[in-house]
């Protein structure tokens, strides 16, 4: 049981920057993970705390010992990767076995060791078998049983997930979360998907270029996205953005564009004194855009027309023009009949609007 | 023959389109030219060695057939010594040169920088140099290292010739196996070269089995090497059945009988072999 | 110096030990060689810069002979052998009764030493108790004294190196049609392609890639043939086969003078770097052009 804590960490390839310090403190038996768009430094940061790949600046510390140096045989952790690499030449139990075997832990051991892992796993019956004889769960499962055998102070996961299908994706995500109750142990996950990101982490760190972003628990990203990346990022289908432009209009303040305006009470939203005579970014999610008018002062209005619907079954998702641009709107009653060009009227709750510069939220 | 016309969707009917009508009939034919063509010579060889020594000139004619030639050249000490040599010199060269081209392979398929390159280019450009440039001076490079005519002698020589092609192989071999077995191996306990010899090693067999029957057939039918780099102490199959029309008169015969059995390990190795290489030279 | 160069180095160390000894070393020793008197008469080796190269290059057997043949020798054998090795490895790449047994035929060259296929070809040819010129007799026709003649010798060899070599492409180019995914010839199946515009505008281009390292690779060695001119003809009659590493051998073993044999040998070196070089370079555009 290990905390793990990156101090300035960087990543240089020649004259490419991968990852620009990062300052991370992991508590033992966190799960946290590492999500961004492809190319963002997040398995490179993960390569790095495995010790795959060297660290051109800063410390990672595991369990208080720091471990620049240290060989990844050395460092006490496991992982998990993409295609999960299971040996192809060796039978599932002695994949299992080969870490343990490595390190000369007595036979008997060993065969406890692998039959409790096949037991959490439920992967018993498979154990004489073959890597490719197995199937894309299984294999996930065998990946997974090569980790836990072991006892390590750190699991790390890079992107397992995403070599399987939607519907296994989201079975293997609930295991996963069974298997920390089971299993709890200091976890780092990398992933490129935001809802992997929301189920499984304890707290989340968003990445981009090679930049933390932000460092969150979920509710909290969701809540108050740090800018507008992070804001886009989180939360499915992705937030809605309008530039508008702040004037100061007596006690409140007035928000434009071309074919849409609100006025907000000053007193509500001081922080937006700063950018009166500015363009702000205005963001929304589709979730709390509701159709009908507004039924008190804390909502605002807008008017458009739809122009595509997506039938979900459970509710509609909607796109409506909204002056130059588009608005999506989610939680339609998918009864509702709306074919293109109908003109519709939603409300938004003045709560529920995030304002960002080009820096970050206002 | 029902299965020719529904050949596989990738089969390419190249023959068929040259005569849609008699599909069967042209590719039998063809098949049975094919094989005559690459067989005659073989079987002609054959056929001389199972001659006496004057009945060898009527080849094509007479009836007699013997086995003494076989008798004869096997109770000669020098050929049972070329056995024996030419065997131990291909199986140790082949071991030899696919291990020291598979480290070198493995560490120009996943290393990149300035070092794997310089290599790179090293054994790029010795590719190139033909044969005659280094096969005069490396009569004297074995005989001032003093192992002219001796095992390594011509053993290092043909480990060298292979250095570049194989390196070259082997890294599209390593190439085509995912690096991450290997980093999944060293996070469960191994060095570098642990995961190299435990992981990438096995993952790689196809094309090693593929390399190492190219390479033991090579090495036994080799002569120009054999031919200058040994003398009487170290007598090679190639250069013995060589000597039997060159330096000691036109013995047929015995050259054939030799030849014959020189082939029956190649022939082995080829039958047992041919499926691995087929499968392990998709690169 | 980290673990990891140390790694790096380790894996080449063995390799490139023995590449140096006994091949650049060996290499060097011969450049140094052809720039010295190695002439019996001469003890002291007396240093003599270009003067073998120039004997070499002022040589008419070298100029008018040897380079025409080595080069015409090269075009056709690797032709011959493309052209043959791609038709059979096409027959191969389809199922059909008894392929087992036309592919185990056709690897028999591959296992019998060049040297020994070249003494078999040579008695075959023999113009008294050849079983070629037998079969002319048995045809009617006037027996050939193939061996004898300047290019009925060169066309003996030829046959010879096409029938060595042939094995190898079609090996080679097999094993690339079986690696070609499948779907390029469904989508000209469906398009309704007869089987030759299938092969001229799907496999061919497909498969052109592994061809221009065929080639290549296959040009390079055809470029040093040995062996089997040396078994079948020994160069003759009267010195007219022979490609330049018959030349090196000759002058170096046979005149007993290395330098000039070394000249030859690195003039050689010189003359199919570039070439391969410039092959290369050509096919691999082709192979660009066609894409």
């Amino acid at each position: 049981m290990a905390d793990i804590v990156l101090s300035n960490v960087h990543k240089v390839y020649g004259h490419v920057v991968a990852v620009t310090d990062i300052n991370l403190a992991i508590k033992d038996r966190e799960f946290v993970v590492l999500v961004g768009p492809s190319g963002c430094g997040k398995s490179t940061t993960l390569r790095m705390i495995a010790g795959l790949e060297e660290i051109s600046a800063g410390t990672i510390a595991i369990g208080g010992r720091v471990v620049n140096h240290l060989q990844p045989k050395d460092r006490d952790i496991a992982m998990v990767f993409q295609n999960y690499a299971l040996y192809r030449h060796m039978s599932v139990r002695d994949n299992l076995a080969f870490g343990l075997r490595n390190r000369r832990v007595p036979a008997d051991e060993i065969a406890a060791a692998v039959s409790r892992a096949a037991r959490i796993l439920s992967i018993e019956p498979l154990l004489d078998r073959r890597p490719h004889q197995l199937s894309g769960g299984q294999q996930q499962r065998v990946a997974l049983g090569r980790c836990i055998v072991r006892n390590p102070k750190v699991f790390l996961f890079d992107e397992p997930l995403s070599n399987l299908d939607a519907q296994l994706r989201a079975q293997m995500r609930l295991e996963l979360k069974e298997l920390r109750l089971r299993v709890p142990t200091t976890s780092i996950f990398v992933t490129h998907d935001q809802t992997e990101a929301m189920t499984l982490g304890d707290r989340i760190v968003v990445m981009k270029d090679g930049v933390v972003q932000q460092v969150g628990t979920p509710l909290e990203l969701y809540r108050k996205p740090a800018n507008r990346f992070v804001a886009s990022f989180i939360g499915s289908p992705s937030m809605n953005f309008i530039t508008l432009r702040v004037s100061a209009d007596g006690e409140h303040f007035a928000l434009a564009c071309h074919g849409w305006q609100f006025r907000l009470p000053a007193r509500r939203f001081p922080h937006l004194g700063s950018h009166v005579g500015r363009s702000i970014s205005v963001g929304v999610r589709p979730q709390h855009v509701r159709l009908g008018a507004p039924v008190n002062d804390d909502q605002i209005a807008l008017n458009g027309a739809v122009t595509v619907t997506e039938q979900l079954g459970d509710e509609q998702l909607l796109a409506v023009r909204l002056g130059d641009g588009e608005i999506r709107i989610a939680g339609a009653d998918p009864d509702l009949s709306l074919p293109t060009g109908t003109q519709i009227e939603a409300a938004i709750a003045t709560d529920h609007l995030h304002f960002f510069d080009e820096l970050e939220q206002i | 023959m029902t299965d020719i016309a529904a050949a596989p969707a990738r089969s390419v009917g190249f023959f068929f389109a040259l005569a849609p009508r008699g599909k069967a009939v042209f590719f039998a034919l063809a098949a049975t030219a094919v094989c005559l063509l690459f067989a005659f010579p073989v079987f002609w060889l054959i056929l001389t060695s199972l001659r006496t020594g004057t009945g060898v000139y009527y080849v094509h004619r007479g009836t007699e057939f013997t086995t003494d030639n076989f008798h004869e050249v096997l109770s000669q000490e020098i050929v049972l010594r070329a056995l024996f040599n030419s065997f131990m010199i291909s199986t140790l060269a082949t071991v030899l040169s696919l291990g020291v081209t598979a480290t070198s392979g493995y560490m120009l398929s996943r290393f990149k920088g300035p070092i794997p390159n310089a290599w790179f280019s090293l054994i790029y450009i010795f590719r190139c140099v033909p044969y005659v440039a280094w096969v005069l001076p490396l009569y004297f490079v074995t005989q001032k290292l003093h192992i002219f005519d001796s095992y390594w002698g011509l053993l290092l020589p043909h480990i060298a010739v292979h250095i570049c092609f194989f390196s070259w192989i082997m890294k599209g071999f390593f190439d085509g196996i995912d690096p991450s077995m290997e980093y999944a191996a060293m996070i469960d306990g191994c060095s570098r070269w642990g995961a190299f010899w435990r992981v990438a090693m096995p993952a790689a067999v196809p094309g090693l089995t593929a390399l190492a029957i190219l390479c033991w057939l090579y090495t036994w039918n080799e002569f120009l090497f054999a031919l200058i780099l040994t003398a009487h102490e170290t007598p090679i199959l190639t250069v013995v059945m060589a000597q039997f029309v060159h330096e000691l008169g036109m013995e047929w015969h015995l050259m054939s009988a030799t030849a014959v059995i020189a082939l029956v390990p190649a022939l082995i190795v080829t039958l047992f072999g041919q499926r691995y290489v087929i499968r392990g030279l998709r690169i | 110096m980290n673990e990891k160069t140390r790694f790096m180095l380790a894996l080449i160390t063995p390799a490139a030990l023995v590449l140096i000894l006994f091949q650049v070393v060996p290499i060097l020793t011969g450049a140094d060689a052809s720039f010295r008197n190695w002439t019996l008469h001469d003890p002291k080796r007396t240093w003599v810069g270009f003067a073998n190269y120039l004997h070499v290059l002022r040589d008419a057997e070298f100029r008018d002979i040897v380079l025409p043949n080595t080069f015409g020798f090269m075009i056709a054998t690797v032709a011959c052998s493309l052209v043959l090795g791609l038709a059979i490895a096409l027959m191969l790449n389809n199922r059909f009764p008894g392929r087992w047994l036309v592919q185990s035929f056709v690897l028999l060259p591959l296992m019998v030493a060049p040297v020994i296929a070249a003494i078999m070809i040579r008695w075959m040819f023999n113009d008294q108790f050849g079983v070629v010129n037998a079969a002319l007799e048995g045809l009617g026709l006037a027996p050939i004294s193939w061996l004898t003649q300047r290019w009925t010798t060169f066309a003996v060899i030829l046959l010879t190196d096409v029938w060595l070599w042939t094995p190898w492409f079609a090996l080679i180019l097999l094993a690339g049609l079986q690696s070609l995914p499948p779907e390029p010839f469904e989508a000209a199946r469906i398009d309704a392609a007869s089987a030759w515009r299938t092969f001229r505008y799907i496999t061919l281009p497909m498969l052109r890639p592994v061809m221009v390292v065929c080639i290549v690779i296959r040009a390079i060695d055809a470029f040093r043939t040995f062996d089997i001119v040396w078994t079948i003809s020994g160069g003759g009659p009267a010195r007219a086969t022979e490609l330049f590493s018959i030349y090196a051998y000759v002058e170096a073993f046979q005149f007993l003078n290395l330098a000039r044999g070394s000249a030859a040998a690195v003039i050689g070196a010189i003359v199919i770097v570039v070439f391969a070089l410039l092959l290369y370079r050509v096919l691999n555009r082709f192979v660009e052009v066609s894409k």
